[in-house]
């Protein structure tokens, strides 16, 4: 089975500025994939150019197609949350509900009444009469009535509280989710998704600077806590980040054997949040 | 085609004011007629009869035409460049919507859908006018106003004026477009300064007037010219509208030149403009999205 996702030597630039550097990746079905990186890494760019809201060079095919060019044909297949609050403001929400049963042939009205009824939002309210989060609740009970092979979500759950946001990550996984589906989401709050990706592509400075599977991460990369007379012989073995805690210092390594490690301190898998700022934060070593 | 039935439903939800500004100028209408004077003090020359009713109604159509052609405009300068500048354009571009469609359908809003809902309601206050009028004013009035042969000219001039203002009009329509895609701001400055540039430096660099000259032939003059007879027939008919005699009939059908207009080659040629900048400002949108 092809890729989902292909891309191979992804470039975008505003002017001088590059705000995607050569990327290259490939998303399988059935993955949820979180494109992780600090803002202005380029992720927003990358997800523009895959959702054909922008041009790019390099070469690039979503569901078989190039997105710039069939965007609408792309669209019947796949939806998005581009950004939060960009639902217009005069619309409302019965009207929306309306709109998008009209020209979405794979639309569930049913579905996407149930979950505005879980959130509580009147059918006859205009969007600008709605919090921000009741916006993206909006938003967010459109597009997951669509029955899509690929959905993409750039921070959509920002200015939703924490339960709404616990029961959409829930409802995503346990409801949304199946084989013939892919997600592709990013996200500032690692913490709460990284239980549900299958796999992480963490960017910087407009590359891809890590694209690995979770199960991969956790066989790859190990964290240990070594206290101070230990220091010298855990660092023989190339950690690529250091970190001070609680009088420890806790080195991350990649590729590292376990077996040895275990000799400094604790071994343990560090998390995709850890492992973001280990990566990111560079250096240290 | 269902598409572009929920294109133009979404268009009138967004802009309620396609229907509310013409119910507002005919309720004003109404409202004049049923308080204000109906009874002018005609001097004694002038023409009486079924002609002066006539021209009543066609008065009243011209207000809505008016107010209809300033809507228009701007309509479309707002039109792709209001879902840009609120973001709503990352919601509409992720549906099923190709882009080629999202303008058409505008640009048919503004030719179409916005035209016919000015006429209906015209039509609507039109005969609320007639009948309140007819009530309330002397009888010669009132009776001028009910003649079957004056409310068929005034279905007919109102078609004739969509169809033909809607293809005459086009290149200028395509233009606000392709500004309403393209500018980030100030809509309103770029649909009016690369026009008076081009003709300063025409007048600078050539010391002609051509694109002045075409420019306000499209405009102004080109229209009545191209689509009505020169020389307008005999509009009153009867007898000739003496001083002080009864004026029997008001006549528009000589008036229309329905075969010159679609013969005069200024007519497609503005219509092939159109095309190439409806084309450009596609893709623009299919490129924009938001400010």
């Amino acid at each position: 089975m092809s890729p989902l996702i292909e891309v191979q030597d992804l470039t975008k630039k505003y002017g001088s500025f590059v705000a995607v550097d050569h990327a290259n990746f490939a998303v399988e079905p059935g993955r949820i994939v979180g494109l992780i990186g600090p803002n202005g890494a380029g992720k927003t760019s990358i997800l523009r150019a895959l959702l054909g809201l922008t041009s790019y060079q390099g070469r690039l095919r979503v569901l078989g197609l190039e997105p710039l060019r069939a965007r609408a044909q792309l669209m019947r297949q796949a939806c998005f949350i581009a950004d939060v609050a960009v639902l217009p403001a005069w619309l409302r929400v019965d009207q929306a509900v309306d709109f998008v049963a009209g020209i979405h042939p794979r639309f569930r009205r049913d579905r996407a009444q149930a979950l505005l009824q879980k959130a509580q939002i009147k059918p006859s309210s205009r969007i600008r009469e709605l919090s921000k989060g009741m916006k993206t609740q909006v938003h967010l009970a459109l597009t997951m009535a669509i029955d899509a092979k690929l959905l993409v979500l750039d921070e959509p759950i920002l200015g939703v509280d924490l339960l709404a946001r616990r029961s959409f990550y829930d409802s995503l996984v346990n409801d949304y989710m199946d084989e013939t589906r892919t997600i592709l989401i990013t996200t500032h709050q690692v913490e709460e998704v990284e239980n549900l990706l299958t796999d992480v592509l963490f960017m910087d400075k407009g590359r891809i600077v890590l694209d690995a599977s979770s199960a991969a991460i956790a066989a790859r990369f190990s964290a240990v806590a070594v206290t101070a007379e230990r220091l010298q012989a855990a660092r023989s073995l190339g950690p690529f980040h250091e970190r001070r805690a609680l009088g420890k210092t806790v080195m991350y390594y990649d590729g590292a054997d376990p077996g040895v490690l275990v000799a400094f301190g604790d071994v343990h898998t560090p998390s995709v949040a850890d492992l973001f700022v280990a990566k990111l934060s560079g250096g240290g070593a | 085609m269902s598409t572009y039935r929920w294109l133009i439903r979404r268009e009138l939800w967004e802009n309620r004011a396609i229907w509310i500004c013409p119910a507002v100028i005919g309720a004003v209408l109404v409202l004049a007629a049923l308080f204000g004077r109906v009874d002018v003090e005609l001097p004694a020359t002038a023409p009486r009869g079924p002609a002066v009713g006539g021209l009543l109604l066609f008065a009243l159509g011209a207000v809505f035409v008016v107010v209809l052609s300033i809507y228009c405009a701007w309509y479309l300068l707002d039109c792709l460049h209001a879902d840009r500048k609120d973001r709503s354009i990352l919601f509409w571009k992720s549906l099923p919507i190709g882009d080629a469609a999202t303008v058409l359908a505008k640009l048919a809003t503004a030719l179409i859908v916005i035209p016919v809902v000015y006429f209906a309601v015209a039509d609507l206050a039109t005969l609320l006018i007639a009948f309140i009028i007819s009530i309330r004013a002397s009888s010669w009035f009132g009776a001028s106003l009910w003649r079957a042969d004056l409310w068929l000219q005034l279905q007919a001039l109102w078609l004739y004026l969509i169809v033909t203002a809607g293809i005459w009009f086009l290149p200028v329509a395509a233009w606000l477009m392709l500004v309403s895609a393209f500018a980030k701001r100030a809509v309103t400055l770029w649909s009016i300064l690369p026009p008076l540039a081009l003709i300063w430096l025409e007048r600078m660099f050539f010391g002609t007037h051509e694109i002045a000259k075409q420019l306000s032939n499209r405009l102004l003059t080109g229209y009545p010219r191209t689509a009505f007879h020169d020389i307008p027939g005999p509009v009153f008919t009867g007898s000739h509208a003496a001083p002080g005699q009864g004026v029997d009939s008001l006549s528009v059908w000589p008036l229309l030149d329905p075969l010159g207009f679609l013969t005069n080659p200024a007519t497609w040629i503005g219509a092939a403009v159109a095309a190439a900048l409806i084309v450009l400002a596609i893709r623009l949108r299919a490129r924009s999205t938001e400010l």
